[in-house]
């Protein structure tokens, strides 16, 4: 080799080198038409809270790839008082906000900083979640402490998600807010990995790496989330390459497809939400007990499941999932005698000792969305077999969560994911919960009031086994009534070119996509 | 002049059905926009701040107030300005619908001849076949045959997207498959109306008597009958070119492109009554426009054609 030669190798491998020192933009399409809104405060649509978890930190972060352990973020340690009342949150020193109009080299974040964000969090006006933040004090305790006062003892598990990263606890700085005002939605600023620059609408976000993100600089240049409804032509883009990951299908099928298509990879991943059937109890004939038996008895979980496909649905035995504190097995539902194993028979039994031996005719509106109307369908299929005819109206998602607000339905399949067991059960169980006439309404379709003493005695419970026991103990006072049947947890299902790594052993994550962050590459 | 101002009551009647009939169907924006998990404070507050608990009649005048200071306002869901994301898309829908249009007007207009004159002959029997599969094939459908043909297999084209125009070259890519698609569909439109109207006038007297003159049939049919011909093509035109812009939502999401259909959709999905609202009457706007357009045209066509 002639030296010129092997001059223009080692430039070559400099700039080669150089160009991967620089980053390559990572492409990511969601299901959705456009985005909603990035303020973290508002974000709910996987879409959204993507960006939003790429723009923003917590306090604390659950570990990225698994949501049963919380590390720290912003806050470099906390510790609690011993009556569990004051939490004192340490800051990282030198974390920089985002540049943003009037700030073009961003600024320090401080407690002056985090003490805002919380007290958005709280405000009914600016925020989505402020029912988790009542019963809070937050103020500075100097520039870089945050000494968060409770009016009631709160457990680790349930304190520290509403100070991570997620929905509310997303830190947004003060004066990034007070710039952009209204734009926030369309424009975040942030602490973290990547920063914002551009959106067009219906089409795409841009972000870019913060190159002074205190984890050290993003190993991707930036990232663009792209919106496309279409999942054939998500797939498309993704095999020729236009596109690094796709949300996928929830469906076995579209799985083993994709499996099967070369150089790409398929993730099905926690903690997925669950799908649960709830039972109206004040609507005849589901207001008597034993109609909610037998139909309890005339459903075979394993059967809705093996349609939807073994690897991206669990079975779900109790009102929480098994893998969050409180969550009940089936083995336990079971040892408890409260899994209503399918028995027609003695469904036919139930109906015909309430007074229906022959059945009856029940009407429901779902969603077109396939995730809750196909286990409606087969629910409908399924209960035809003792005799219960339920006629399903499709209505389009919007109106669907409209009318079931408005307790139309006497039976509403709702697919859900929610922090905590205390969160599963006060949002669906709780009496003040329950639609249109509950304090709060909310989603307590069943108007289940029986579990209410159990739950807000577990809330304030700070032994960890205590508390585990009185949500295990009200869940199965809910199956003794059938409040509702639980179904299984659905996971998420994304599919990606097997070049991207994400630089963590993906689980489950909160971010209900497999999240993105300064160590991803590809 | 007349003919502009009476795109003002059109446009008010436009406005009037769609507030109304968006707030009668069941659905809550302020849930669509919050998610399910909001707290019920926070939906009764963002309802608040929407302006959705207004009176009909206030919600109603001040949105119209803010049409006649051109202020369309702001997305419920998002929060941003309407006329900014109508800026930031319409140049794609435009771009998308006109290179549709025109395709099918190259295309289309030619095929229409030739099957005219070459009636019940082979060209006929396989441009009508055509024309006939390019009616019944859906846009999405015969978008992702394309995807499928050109971007997957061939890798000449795009899967995705729409190019920058400040980039001409990736633009023309990006567009080259959904204006095709289009194209395809419009070209049946075309070529049948042509074909039809050609025969039509084929058989008028004055056609008669040219060619009892000896006049040569190439002039018969391209100097004294197509002009004629393509009085209702030009109309089938004008009225595609203003279905084409709503009617392409299934093209830009099949192709994920930006663009005022997808937006319109989204805004129905969500509730978005105010963007909704302003969407649609931009698309009226749109409307009117065309149509005043292709009546104007009508007098280059035929100069008998003429307006006061």
């Amino acid at each position: 080799m002639s030296d010129a030669t092997l001059a223009f190798v080692v430039v070559g491998m400099l700039v080669a080198s150089c160009a991967v020192g620089q980053g390559q933009v990572l492409k990511i399409a969601f299901d959705a038409a456009d985005l909603k809104s990035l303020d973290p405060h508002f974000a709910a649509a996987t879409m959204d809270r993507a960006v939003v978890d790429m723009v923003f930190n917590g306090l604390v972060r659950y570990k990225p790839g698994d949501v049963t352990e919380f590390e720290p973020d912003l806050a470099e340690s906390w510790e609690v008082s011993a009556d569990g009342l004051v939490w004192t949150f340490r800051l990282r020193e030198g974390v920089r906000v985002h540049p943003f109009p009037g700030a073009p080299d961003g600024y320090e974040l401080t407690s002056q900083d985090v003490v805002f964000s919380l007290a958005k969090a709280a405000d009914a006006a600016r925020s989505a979640y402020s029912g988790e933040y009542v019963g809070m004090k937050v103020e500075a305790a100097d520039t870089y402490a945050v000494r968060i006062t409770l009016e009631r003892a709160l457990p680790a598990s349930l304190f520290l998600p509403k100070v991570a990263d997620y929905a509310g606890g997303f830190i947004i700085p003060k004066r990034a807010y007070a710039a952009l005002a209204d734009q926030f939605a369309t424009h975040p600023v942030g602490t973290g990995p990547f920063r914002f620059a551009n959106y067009v609408p219906t089409q795409r976000v841009e972000l870019v790496r913060h190159d002074q993100y205190f984890r050290g600089l993003p190993r991707l240049a930036g990232v663009e989330v792209w919106y496309m409804p279409d999942v054939t032509a998500r797939l498309s883009a993704l095999s020729t390459g236009e596109i690094d990951i796709i949300e996928g299908v929830r469906e076995q099928a579209w799985v083993d497809v994709v499996k099967r298509i070369p150089n790409l990879a398929v993730d099905v991943f926690g903690p997925g939400e669950t799908e649960v059937l709830h039972l109206n109890m004040t609507k005849d004939p589901i207001s008597s007990l034993l109609v909610r038996q037998a139909i309890a008895y005339a459903i075979d979980r394993t059967e809705v499941i093996t349609a939807i496909g073994a690897d991206v649905a669990e079975p779900l035995c109790g009102a929480v999932p098994p893998y969050l504190a409180g969550g009940l097995t089936c083995d336990e539902v079971k040892a408890a005698g409260l899994l209503y194993e399918q028995n027609l028979a003695l469904a036919r039994a139930l109906l015909a000792a309430a007074g229906y031996p022959t059945g009856f005719e029940i009407s429901a509106n779902i969603t077109e969305r396939a995730s809750y109307r196909k286990p409606f369908e087969n629910i409908q299929a399924q209960l035809a077999r003792v005799g219960i005819a339920l006629k399903i109206t499709v209505v389009d998602h919007s109106s669907f969560h409209t009318l079931i607000r408005q307790d139309v339905n006497p039976l509403v399949h709702y697919e859900a994911w929610r922090p905590s067991a205390d969160a599963f059960l006060t949002r669906f169980y709780h009496s003040a919960s329950i639609v249109v006439s509950g304090a709060k309404p909310d989603t307590n379709f069943s108007h289940s009031k029986s579990a209410d003493f159990l739950i807000e005695l577990a809330r304030y419970e700070l032994d960890p086994a205590r508390q585990t026991a009185m949500w295990k103990e009200a869940q199965l006072t809910l199956l003794r009534e059938v409040a509702s049947y639980p179904l299984y947890v659905l996971k998420f299902v994304f599919a990606r070119s097997a070049q991207v790594n994400y630089g963590y052993p993906l689980k489950s994550t909160l971010a209900l996509y497999p999240q993105v962050n300064e160590l991803t590459s590809k | 002049m007349r003919r502009l101002l009476m795109a003002i009551p059109t446009l008010l009647a436009v406005y009037t059905v769609v507030f109304l009939f968006v707030r009668v169907a069941p659905g809550d924006p302020a849930v669509a926009a919050l998610g399910d998990y909001a707290s019920a404070e926070a939906v009764q507050a963002l309802r608040e701040r929407m302006g959705l608990n207004a009176p009909l009649w206030a919600q109603y005048g001040r949105t119209l107030l803010g049409y006649l200071r051109g202020d369309l306002g702001r997305s419920l869901i998002t929060g941003a300005p309407i006329g900014d994301q109508v800026a930031a898309v319409l140049p794609h829908t435009l771009q998308l619908t006109l290179a549709g249009v025109l395709i099918g007007a190259l295309l289309g207009i030619p095929t229409g001849i030739l099957t005219a004159v070459r009636r019940n002959c082979l060209p006929d029997y396989i441009g009508r076949t055509l024309g006939l599969v390019g009616l019944s094939i859906p846009a999405f459908y015969l978008g992702i045959l394309l995807i499928l043909a050109f971007a997957m297999n061939l890798r000449w084209f795009p899967v995705m997207g729409a190019g920058a125009f400040t980039d001409p070259w990736a633009n023309l890519r990006h567009l080259a498959l959904p204006a095709l698609t289009l194209g395809i569909i419009m070209t049946s439109f075309v070529s049948r109306m042509t074909r039809s109207s050609l025969l039509n006038v084929l058989r008028e007297d004055y056609v008669r008597t040219g060619r009892a003159k000896g006049v040569g049939e190439r002039a018969v049919v391209y100097l004294h009958a197509l002009r004629n011909a393509l009085i209702p093509v030009v109309s089938v035109l004008g009225v595609q070119t203003a279905v084409l812009v709503g009617d392409s939502v299934m093209t830009e999401i099949v192709f994920s492109r930006p663009g005022l259909g997808r937006l319109m959709v989204q805004a129905m999905m969500q509730r978005d009554y105010i963007a909704l609202q302003g969407l649609i009457v931009i698309y009226g706007a749109f409307v009117v426009a065309v149509n005043l357009i292709t009546d104007l045209s009508y007098g280059f066509v035929d100069p008998r054609v003429r307006y006061d």
